[in-house]
């Protein structure tokens, strides 16, 4: 008797053990997504390495480092600050021409007049082609200029160096650049707590421009309610975290990055008046790994790559990790890592893509990697090149494609059930948003679901309410009748 | 069996009349722990079914991941919590309840709870989110009744005014989280103790 209940016993403080969970973290599987509650989950990686540029791809130029990449229609302009060049490369990444002297039409070295010095890049970081006014525009860094050259012969066109009505503290040491269609120069300046520097065409400053709402921590706000004016003076001021990197898409709304730590956001997609309109609808916020605690090693975005239907990689430098997230702020994938074998990264500095290829670059290496999707990896961009672009039925043949291949790849079960939702199958289409874990349209689902059962079952779900109030009426005839 | 059944109907009558209720419970009725234990055993049934069975709109859990003993335990453990710390707490008051006293105005007053959260449970299966405030409206009117059975009773078994019955709850809350505390202190005090106890068994077998 004493034996039963001993074992009763065990047998609840056994029940009581948490079940046991695979965590992809804790494998030596490296590529992993995230789930719904935030658990890695093991999947595909979506890019594999397929072709690089290194040193041995230049000839006799040397290659220091990469900084920087722009990928036109039919060109790769790498960024080298080491040894002050631009090298242009075809798309099969041939070198055609490496830039360190400018050049006039004629072919003649420009020399500056004043100081009788040749016109040399000086460290440049960032680099754009403009195609509507065809110029090539780099961010001489070092030099404090941007240097435009002709984008087809490469020849001198003109130097913009800081503009005379400029305001703030900022120094002017451009260094990633973008230019839009209108001509207007968009610069960042590492460490600037200003914002982005906008230039008109003439070079001309217009504006700062970018919100980046710094987080507000509980203690310091404390301190600040109950200090006094005297006291807040010599407190350490908070400035604005500064941007890393920026981009256009496809809408010519500028996307930028931050890896400063006292940041809100990591990724913003401005609109015109500088606010943050990026979505962040997937199962986390658009903050890449999903890390918490004492020891937690957050992603720090160093750029962002966005392409013509709203899939955006952003590059780590953490953990030189390459996330893609779809125009919702869903997590795609994750691939790449930091290493020493050939694919990995140790200090990633730049992503773009080339069509449905990235190029990714590093700057200890000296190598730009060009990754090209899996077949995993093209069936799940495909999917939201469709649903991008409105073909739902398209989008979700691609992302049951996915599915074969990936189970794991929850925010396809989501797009399947789009489908069967755009098409009033709700029972099909509750089962797979419950499988995608989207509470929002499983509702949307279920209203559709629970309309159809009652006009099927009206019915049944009348008929109690008639024999109720039948009764109701008869106790009150017979009542009255007795009664009187 | 049938003095079970005669508590449950009396049970329904205290719901409606807690102060004349809790006191014929106290000091009328014969005393059975019978129901109290099934209404607490069905508390934490409740917990397990919420878990599971609340609709998917509205159940964020991960039921791949459900223990259902662990989900019971933490589920009843704020009322023993709060059994051990109300009385520990009263007798100092000069509460007149014991501790089965409070006992059986926690489970009497846990029926109204159980019942809304059950029919909460039935109903989140059959709503869409638009609908999912008036449920949950609906769930909190079973949950703001318990409070006030319990705090009725609270006053008629400990024979507190409102006011001294409220400052008791305040300090209860105190030296529930002291209790915790102090829980947590020895447990790890204890799992020190074994991890010294199991080091130098270690090191004396391996010298």
């Amino acid at each position: 008797m004493k034996y039963k209940w001993a074992a009763i016993l065990a047998f609840i403080l056994v029940m009581m053990l948490p079940s046991a969970n695979a965590f992809a973290a804790n494998t030596f599987e490296r590529n992993y997504t995230y789930d719904y509650w935030w658990n890695a989950q093991k999947s595909l990686p979506a890019f594999e390495l397929v072709n690089l540029i290194d040193g041995s791809s230049m000839g006799d130029i040397p290659l220091g480092s990469v900084d920087d990449v722009y990928v036109s229609s039919n060109r790769i302009f790498l960024a080298d600050s080491t040894e002050s060049r631009i090298d242009v490369f075809d798309m099969n990444l041939k070198l055609l021409i490496s830039i360190k002297l400018v050049r006039d039409d004629a072919g003649k070295i420009m020399v500056n007049p004043e100081t009788n010095q040749q016109l040399m890049l000086n460290k440049p970081e960032g680099v754009y082609l403009s195609e509507t006014s065809n110029e090539l525009f780099i961010a001489d860094t070092e030099a404090g200029r941007i240097v435009v050259l002709d984008g087809s012969t490469y020849a001198y066109r003109r130097t913009i160096e800081k503009p005379a009505n400029m305001v703030g503290v900022t120094q002017f040491k451009p260094s990633k650049i973008v230019v839009d269609k209108d001509g207007q120069i968009s610069v960042v300046v590492q460490g600037s707590y200003e914002g982005i520097i906008q230039l008109n065409h003439d070079g001309t400053f217009a504006r700062y421009f970018g919100l980046n709402n710094p987080r507000v921590n509980l203690v310091d706000y404390f301190w600040k309610s109950i200090a006094s004016n005297q006291q807040k003076e010599k407190m350490k001021k908070i400035f604005a975290p500064s941007f890393n990197n920026l981009t256009f898409d496809s809408e010519g709304l500028i996307y930028a990055t931050t890896f400063d730590a006292s940041a809100k956001n990591k990724v913003f997609r401005f609109n015109s008046k500088g606010e943050n309109v990026l979505l962040q609808n997937g199962f986390a916020r658009v903050i890449g790994d999903l890390t918490f605690g004492w020891n937690s090693q957050e992603s720090q975005f160093v750029d962002v790559a966005v392409s013509d239907y709203g899939v955006y990689a952003l590059l780590d430098k953490t953990m030189g990790r390459v996330f893609l997230y779809n125009f919702d702020g869903d997590l795609m994938n994750i691939f790449g890592g930091s290493g020493n074998l050939k694919g990995d990264l140790k200090e990633p500095t730049a992503i773009a893509w080339a069509g449905d290829r990235l190029i990714v670059t590093d700057k200890t290496f000296s190598v730009a990697y060009l990754f090209q999707p899996t077949e995993f990896g093209q069936a799940a961009l495909d999917a939201e090149k469709q649903y991008y672009n409105g073909k739902w039925e398209a989008a979700s043949e691609e992302y049951e494609k996915t599915l074969h291949l990936n189970s794991n790849y929850d925010i396809a079960y989501t797009g399947v059930g789009r489908n069967y939702l755009m098409q009033d199958m709700y029972e099909d289409a509750m089962y797979y948003f419950e499988l995608g874990n989207s509470r929002g349209y499983y509702s949307k689902a279920y209203n559709g679901y629970r309309n159809l059962f009652i006009q099927h079952n009206f019915m049944w779900l009348i008929i109690p309410f008639v024999l109720v109030a039948f009764a109701l009426f008869y106790s009150e005839y017979r009542y009255n009748k007795r009664n009187g | 069996m049938a003095s079970m059944l005669e508590d449950g109907k009396y049970m329904f009558h205290v719901m409606l009349h807690p102060f004349d209720g809790f006191y014929a419970v106290k000091n009328v009725r014969k005393r059975s722990y019978t129901l109290p234990t099934l209404i607490m055993l069905i508390c934490g049934i409740t917990g397990i079914l919420s878990y599971q069975y609340t609709g998917f709109i509205l159940n964020y859990n991960p039921l791949f991941a459900m223990n259902s003993i662990m989900i019971f335990v933490t589920t009843l453990a704020p009322f023993l919590l709060f059994l051990l710390s109300n009385w520990s707490v009263t007798t100092l008051f000069d509460g007149n309840g014991t501790m089965g006293d409070i006992y059986m105005v926690m489970t009497y007053a846990l029926v109204p709870k159980l019942l809304f959260d059950i029919v909460g449970i039935i109903l989140s299966n059959t709503i869409i989110q638009e609908e999912a405030a008036l449920l949950h409206s609906f769930v909190v009117i079973g949950t703001v009744w318990f409070y006030f059975l319990l705090f009725c009773g609270l006053c008629v078994i400990h024979e507190y005014s409102p006011l001294t019955n409220i400052v008791t709850l305040i300090v209860t809350f105190i030296s529930a989280i002291m209790i915790v505390f102090l829980a947590m202190l020895y447990f790890m005090l204890v799992s020190k103790v074994i991890g010294f106890v199991y080091t130098v068994i270690i090191e004396w077998m391996k010298r």
